[in-house]
């Protein structure tokens, strides 16, 4: 009964115009970046996040994750018509997808995935409503060593599913961590490696270091090739699938909704974990294996729900224990600071509005995709159209205003730049950005835990080993990095992502 | 970070013009990817060097040193780590695959060479002037827009933001400094 009076406190103010009005401009942008190849939801998210200053906390939040579900939705309309996956996540979509396409059944194969989409995104939703309070309420029992230990675990598990080396993941997380120490001390009040510089005092601002990481460096990796835009001709009629293809689909989505909703609890790159894994799960279950990637409709439906229900599940742990999971709810992080809201155990008490807010906007959200989605199918195409020579100058003009309206400083935007550099060196060198924005984020945090710690136990580590939940957590920690020393544990993992890299 | 553009910027011996990768240019990405590991090492050295001026631990418990100080030495760790691996292993295609040819060069370069002018002039020029010539520069020379869709677009893009975020979203970009400039409005 409880329940169901929180779910009507979130309908209530789900259903104010305006967050009616900001939850509908999210899953829009969310679609349309989607859709956009060479701009993702972190990307879209970093550059509207500073649009959500002047708004209340619950419409950014109700935006910011409209736009984060909505990529998921849009990412599968390129893949299916022209073999172009908008996101990660919706690389695999292509191998069936597309030859539907050139079938002629685009339509069904849109269809499914929006259908699809909108069942995991129901399904994931409900998991979020049912597993997040007792969590929190699990969760309000932790201390310090136990929040410390979680941060670590929960950057290991991000390193060691990343998708090259873990030594070069490892080295990206500590010098997230090292640039989260720049600036005062919350504790003793110490400057640190600021250099004399006032802006850094505050340390180095979470949007000019998402923005340059992002946004600028995927411009750059962009402009460095030769853009052609590609004619696009296709055309998409009959969207919604026949009985046949719902008796092909429907345990195809329903297992990857499950999947997707338990990989995205997990870090990582949770939302292309999960779609790969539901297209092998479903090859594997087939009668006809050999059929994949020549136009199934079940290696469609499978992995576009499992991306869209890992989306509920990785903001589980953000919402309960106020960890993200990857760079995009690690973002969500930063937007709950910058409003003032600390996510956590006690973001359901203190904040119910916000939570079960939340919670209903990503229902509406999803019956708002399934609108936007089937009729608005030709306008998503002729997006596509809009060639990036003129897009790319745009992407930068919302960055430049962006960092620079936070503060007014020159010092930022400089700051916004060298990351764009950095993170295009990154990529260049095969360094995994993620873990990189993930420590940044928590850094502060986690330092904060560690020497909160070391204060209650005066200066013994073994307090990480003497309370049983921060132990559990170490030895994962440590058994997940030596793990992938082991031969044949590394060796599985190493063919794992070559099959990933090669399906890609 | 410098060396490693300076180290992209060069043109690397080991790719021919026919763009066939030779065996020189493992071993270019090979110094490359040492020079790196260097910087890295060089950064922990430094980051270990300015926490030891800090104070390590106090009477409460671990001071503004001890996170960063640790941090650096196990950055240094992990990148002579990784310095021993990339020296210690061959090189393969995909290694040189990401060198960026010529034009690519020439066409990051001037992105962020725009960025940078765009940041150092906008208080001196004002944000619709410099916004405009930024996005022309980027529109027609690296974009290779028709001039009417480049002009529109610039025009939208610097006078129309300026207003939109001025009325609307009650932020102020900036306004020119040159009296010059500032008397038109600008």
């Amino acid at each position: 009964m409880e329940i169901l009076n929180q779910i009507l406190l979130g309908t209530q103010i789900v259903f104010q115009p305006t967050n009616l009005l900001f939850c509908f401009l999210g899953v829009l942008m969310g679609t349309l970046v989607g859709v956009l190849p060479g701009l993702g939801p972190t990307a879209a998210i970093a550059l509207l996040l500073p649009a959500t200053f002047h708004t209340s906390p619950v419409a950014a939040i109700i935006m910011l994750a409209g736009i984060y579900y909505g990529a998921m939705y849009g990412g599968s309309t390129t893949s299916i018509l022209v073999n172009i996956p908008g996101e990660a996540a919706s690389v695999v979509t292509c191998l069936d997808g597309y030859q539907m396409a050139l079938q002629g059944r685009a339509g069904p194969a849109l269809g499914i995935a929006a259908f699809g989409s909108f069942i995991a995104g129901t399904i994931s939703v409900l998991g979020l409503m049912l597993i997040a309070p007792p969590l929190a309420k699990f969760a309000l029992s932790f201390g310090p060593p136990e929040y410390f230990s979680l941060m670590l675990v929960g950057i290991v598990i991000l390193i060691y599913l990343a998708s090259g080396s873990i030594l070069k993941a490892l080295m990206m997380a500590v010098f997230g961590l090292l640039v989260g120490t720049i600036g005062q001390d919350s504790i003793s009040g110490t400057l640190r490696l600021t250099f004399g510089i006032r802006e850094l005092y505050d340390g180095v601002g979470l949007i000019p270091a998402i923005m340059g990481l992002f946004g600028v460096s995927e411009v750059i990796v962009n402009v460095e090739k030769v853009i052609k835009s590609k004619v696009i001709t296709a055309k998409a009629k009959n969207l919604l699938p026949s009985l046949k293809d719902w008796r092909d689909s429907f345990w195809a989505i329903i297992r990857g909704s499950v999947t997707g909703f338990f990989i995205g609890i997990l870090p990582g790159p949770s939302s292309t974990i999960s779609s790969f894994t539901s297209y092998a799960m479903e090859k594997k279950l087939s009668k006809h294996p050999e059929k994949f990637g020549t136009g199934m409709i079940a290696g469609v439906a499978g992995p576009e729900s499992a991306n869209n229900a890992a989306t509920g599940g990785s903001l589980i742990p953000l919402l309960t224990l106020g960890i993200p999971a990857n760079a995009v709810t690690a973002l969500l992080l930063g937007a709950f600071m910058i409003h003032g809201v600390q996510p956590g155990p006690m973001l359901i008490p203190k904040h119910p509005d916000l939570f079960w807010g939340i919670i209903v906007s990503m229902y509406l959200g999803n019956v708002m995709l399934l609108a936007l989605n089937l009729p608005l199918i030709g306008l998503w195409v002729q997006v596509l159209r809009v060639p990036y020579p003129i897009l790319f100058p745009f992407i930068l003009l919302f960055c430049l205003v962006g960092v620079f309206s936070l503060n007014f400083s020159q010092v930022e935007v400089a700051l916004m730049i060298g990351f764009g550099v950095l993170g295009y060196l990154g990529r260049k060198f095969n360094f995994e950005l993620a873990p990189l924005v993930l420590a940044l984020v928590i850094g502060p945090m986690m330092e904060n835990y560690l020497r909160l710690s070391l204060i209650i136990s005066r200066g013994s580590a073994w307090i990480f080993i003497k309370r049983p939940i921060s132990a559990i957590l170490i030895s994962i920690t440590i058994a997940l990095l030596f793990s992938s020393m082991i031969p044949g544990i590394g060796r599985r993992r190493r063919k794992l992502q070559e099959r990933i890299e090669r399906q890609k | 970070m410098a060396v490693l553009l300076a180290g992209l910027l060069v043109r690397f011996p080991g790719q021919g013009m026919s763009g066939i990768v030779e065996k020189g240019g493992y071993r270019d990405m090979q110094r490359i990817c040492q020079t790196t590991a260097l910087c890295f090492v060089a950064l922990s050295a430094f980051v270990v060097w300015e926490s030891w001026n800090l104070e390590y631990y106090t009477k409460l418990g671990p001071g503004g040193g001890f996170f960063p100080l640790w941090l650096g030495v196990v950055m240094g760790g992990l990148s002579l780590a990784w310095l021993v691996q990339v020296s210690g292993r061959k090189g393969s295609p995909q290694d040189v695959a990401f060198l960026p040819e010529r034009m690519g060069i020439v066409r990051i370069l001037s992105t962020v060479v725009a960025l940078v002018a765009m940041a150092g002039f906008m208080n001196l020029l004002g944000f619709q002037l410099t916004m405009f010539l930024f996005l022309v520069f980027l529109l027609m020379v690296l974009g290779r827009q028709a001039l009417w869709v480049t002009l529109v677009a610039a025009f939208l893009g610097s006078v129309g933001m300026y207003h939109l975020f001025g009325s609307y979203l009650d932020v102020s970009l900036p306004a020119a400094t040159v009296k010059l400039l500032a008397n038109l409005g600008l």
